[in-house]
């Protein structure tokens, strides 16, 4: 008979393939993220090859701002990694600690990001200033949903774990933390096609 | 089979995703040709994204499947790309 339970993070959850059924869901939901985001940076980069004039908007954009954001997301992925790892040790206030750590630094990237955008449009660039334009506001705008997404599940993660209600469901910080690394890869790549190709 | 969940040295990653950032930003300081400025940052770009996602996503321990989800969405990405373009190309 197939085993229809399998041990994540020390807590018995369910499986229907050998991996949690939690962690698949994820994984298919993150596999349709690929196509969207993959969708999206494709139709810019044709756009940019098909287009003239995009760089010089593009050198527009704030390198030390964006670098700094960069940073920032970078270091949220290692305190999201440090709360999985302190969920395995069994270690309750370590992982509160570093998912509180990941929703400031969520944050913290929100709030540059909203800075960055009030300059632009203040220095007449906004949505509809171009093409360039008008990826680079729904390529961020989309991304910082997803930030904002992140840090809403981180959210509520910590304040579970804070009232004592995460119990048996502590692997679902392993699964928040899939989708949070997730975003940080798309910046990874969004960072680059849109501050420093130019 | 699943192999055994490695956990590599976070910090250590995070140092190496730090360090790859800066010669990425660093190298378009550089008085380079263009076509090289660009293949170095993409190159660190998609080296870091393989450190998150091996690492901190931990894929260097996860099943086939696991790796078939993340590989084919990637792959029709590609292939939608390629297909598609000619139609800049030869504008």
């Amino acid at each position: 008979m197939a085993k229809t339970h399998i041990m994540a993070a020390g807590v018995e959850t369910r499986t229907a393939t050998g991996i949690p059924t939690g962690k698949m869901g994820v994984w298919w939901f993150l596999a349709s993220e690929i196509v969207l985001f993959g969708g999206l940076i494709g139709v810019y980069i044709m756009s940019r090859l098909g287009s003239t004039g995009w760089p010089e908007m593009a050198a527009h954009l704030s390198v030390p701002i964006g670098t700094l954001n960069t940073f920032v997301l970078l270091t949220s992925s290692l305190t999201m990694v440090l709360a999985f790892a302190a969920v395995e040790k069994g270690d309750q206030k370590g992982m509160r600690t570093w998912l509180l750590w990941t929703v400031l630094l969520g944050l913290t990237f929100l709030v540059i990001k909203a800075f960055e955008w009030g300059s632009e449009i203040g220095a007449g660039f906004p949505l509809t200033a171009g093409g360039f334009w008008s990826f680079y506001y729904t390529m961020t705008g989309l991304h910082a949903l997803h930030v904002l997404g992140g840090v809403v599940v981180n959210s509520i993660l910590f304040l579970s774990a804070l009232m004592g209600l995460l119990g048996r469901n502590e692997h679902r910080v392993e699964l928040a933390g899939l989708y949070w690394h997730f975003v940080d890869v798309v910046w990874i790549f969004l960072f680059p096609l849109l501050y420093l190709s130019w | 089979m699943a192999r055994e969940r490695v956990h590599p040295n976070y910090v250590a990653i995070w140092f190496w995703l730090v360090g790859l950032l800066i010669v990425s930003v660093g190298v378009t300081y550089l008085p380079i040709p263009t076509r090289i400025t660009l293949f170095l940052i993409f190159a660190t770009a998609v080296v870091k994204a393989g450190l998150v996602a091996l690492n901190y996503m931990h894929l260097k321990s996860e099943r086939l499947l696991i790796y078939a989800m993340a590989i084919v969405p990637v792959a029709i990405f590609f292939v939608l790309w390629v297909v598609l373009y000619p139609d800049i190309a030869i504008r």
